[in-house]
Parts: C-alpha cells; sequence; structure tokens
C-alpha cells in the first residue's frame, strides 16, 4: 500500500517536471519567433535599403556618362542641351550604348499638369532611349537639370531640378515599380 | 513536513528566478530592438535630393542680375540677413517661400513619401539653434529617413537637414 501511494507520488513529480518542460519550451519557442520577427524585419529593411542603393548607384553611373553629364565632377547632374541632342533623334545610334530597356528624364520643378515631350515649346521630358520592350520595372532618383544660360550679358549656370527614370529588364516575374 | 515544505519553497524560488531572468531578458530585447524606431535613419536616397536641391538655382540675386544664388548660397544669404536686390525681398522670406514649393514639387512627384521637413540650423558650442523650418508634416507614423548638409559661412557651421516620412506599407 505504502509503495503504490510513492510511486503515484512519483509519477504526479514526473508529470509536473514534464509539463512544466513543455511550458518552458513553448514559452522559449514564441520568444525566440518574436525575436525571429524583430531580425526578418530588420532584413527586409536592409535588403530594401541595398537594393535601393544600388539602384541609386546605377542611375549616378548612366547620369555621369559624358553623353549626359554637366560637371563631371558632380553627381546626377545633367547637360541639358546634351539631353535636348540625345532626345532629339540624334541619340538613334545608341541603342546598342545604353545599359537599360529605357531611359527618361522629367523636369520636375517647375511642376507641370501634361506631359510635352522634349524637344517642343514648354516641354518637360526627354525620351533618351526606349528599346521598346513592355515588362520592365522602373527606377528613378532626382537629379539637376543644368544648362549654361546667357543674360544680361553675363553667362551663368542655371539648374532645375529632374528625375531621371531608368527602365530594367524583368527578370521572371517580378514586377515593381520603385518610381 | 519540514523537509516537504522547503523543496516547495526552493522550486518556487527556482522558478521565480526562471520567470525574473528571462523578463529581464525580453526587456533588454525590446530595448535594443526598439530602441533606434523614433531616430530617423541616414538615406542615400534623402542625401541625393538634398544635393539635387542645394545647387538648384534660384530667382534671388543679391548683388546683380543674373548672379542668382542657388539654395545653398540662399541659406549663406538668409543667415547674413540680406536682401534679394532684384527682387526687393529678404532672402530668409524669399527662401521660405521657394523652399516650399520647391519641396512641394519634388514631393509630389514620390508616391512612397508622406511628410517631409527641411530644417535650418546653426551649430555651436551650446547645440544647435535653429533658424527656420520648411514642411509638411502631418502624422507619420511609418519610417523616418533624413540626411544632412554642413555649410560653412564665414566661421560659421551651418546645417541643413532633410527628413521625410515615408508611407506604411
Amino acid at each position: 500500500m505504502w509503495s503504490v501511494v510513492v510511486e503515484k507520488r512519483g509519477q504526479m513529480k514526473i508529470m509536473q517536471m514534464a509539463f512544466m518542460i513543455i511550458g518552458v519550451f513553448f514559452f522559449f519557442v514564441l520568444v525566440g519567433l518574436f525575436f525571429l520577427n524583430f531580425m526578418i524585419g530588420d532584413v527586409q529593411s536592409g535588403a530594401y535599403e541595398l537594393q535601393k542603393r544600388q539602384a541609386i548607384s546605377s542611375l549616378e553611373m548612366i547620369a555621369g556618362m559624358n553623353e549626359l553629364s554637366f560637371d563631371s565632377r558632380e553627381s546626377m547632374m545633367l547637360d541639358e542641351d546634351k539631353l535636348m541632342v540625345m532626345s532629339g533623334g540624334l541619340g538613334d545610334g545608341y541603342e546598342d550604348f545604353w545599359p537599360v530597356a529605357s531611359l527618361r528624364v522629367y523636369k520636375v520643378y517647375p511642376t507641370f499638369s501634361e506631359e510635352k515631350k522634349c524637344p517642343g515649346i514648354d516641354c518637360n521630358y526627354y525620351d533618351i532611349y526606349d528599346s521598346g520592350q513592355v515588362d520592365v520595372v522602373t527606377y528613378s532618383s532626382f537629379v539637376s537639370i543644368c544648362k549654361r544660360v546667357k543674360e544680361f550679358g553675363h553667362i551663368y549656370d542655371k539648374c532645375e531640378i529632374g528625375k531621371i527614370v531608368a527602365g530594367v529588364k524583368i527578370r521572371g516575374s517580378e514586377a515593381v515599380n520603385e518610381d | 513536513m519540514r523537509i516537504r515544505d522547503k523543496c516547495g519553497q526552493q522550486e518556487i524560488v527556482g522558478f521565480v528566478l526562471i520567470v525574473v531572468l528571462v523578463m529581464v531578458g525580453m526587456m533588454v530585447f525590446l530595448v535594443i530592438s526598439l530602441g533606434n524606431n523614433g531616430e530617423p535613419l541616414d538615406s542615400v536616397e534623402v542625401s541625393t535630393n538634398l544635393d539635387v536641391l542645394m545647387r538648384t538655382t534660384t530667382e534671388c540675386a543679391i548683388t546683380y542680375e543674373p548672379d542668382y544664388d542657388d539654395f545653398e548660397d540662399l541659406f549663406k544669404s538668409c543667415y547674413k540677413e540680406k536682401s534679394c536686390s532684384n527682387l526687393d525681398r529678404d532672402a530668409c522670406d524669399y527662401l521660405n517661400e521657394s523652399l516650399w514649393d520647391v519641396m512641394n514639387g519634388m514631393m509630389v512627384s514620390e508616391a512612397g513619401i508622406k511628410d517631409w521637413s527641411v530644417d535650418f540650423l546653426e551649430r555651436d558650442e551650446d547645440g544647435e539653434v535653429g533658424i527656420l523650418r520648411v514642411e509638411d508634416w502631418m502624422n507619420c507614423t511609418g519610417k523616418v529617413n533624413s540626411a544632412q548638409r554642413a555649410i560653412i559661412s564665414g566661421g560659421d557651421r551651418l546645417i541643413v537637414r532633410m527628413k521625410v516620412c515615408m508611407i506604411n506599407n
């Protein structure tokens, strides 16, 4: 009789311990999931920032090309006269030159309500290159659009704000616009 | 009876100790993971935006036309309390107005940005003193990105800081 009571108490102790271990295990699993959630969130935002950085770096490289740049010492500074030349049909021989599927430059300020292709009066965007590909993902960044202007007998550099938009061919099925 | 009591007390003390340790661990983790959330993060995108803004030519000529200030020079002119001779306006007034127009024009074309602000500050030994703030900042709940540029005017150090609030996805 005594041994049965001791055995039962022992079983109870083992059950208590088992429940305790299961409880602690689930608790740590929850804490781990919580921690993983935070870590994955950090990795995702890091990946997004890295992707953005890479896109801006590519756009910087395109904007720094001699065919477009205003001042080779400054980044993201486009020459409006060169844009005019490249978008006015004179850039037709450059099909194989551009490392992107499409390239456009918009004037952002002063703002406009209707798109008008350059060259033209009150135009607001330059269509530098378009390969005609449909499935492209676009990346954009602000740029300075500068030109040398003569006013009141003096020459000075006038810079406005624009946006360079490059289209890159989609690999597989991803389709995101980064405007 | 006493031995059984002591065993029970030890179990309770052990359990409480585990709970306290886990709580402390979670608190430390929470403080580390949430600690930086309020602070704006340096962003290469905002940095580019700020560079482009600073190079933009304004309509304000301090001495003669067409010696127009770009925004970087206009910040300096505002700090030195100069006037735009061609517009017959105070440089700070013109800066306030034109900066809002330009920033608004820029941000309208950015789908991912909800709010923005540009702070113009003077930095001295005591810290930073605000000179001008232009903003369209309502109730930002998303990630805040920022960038800043230092401008040297005479012996004084000026700071232009741009902050943007991203739309939550």
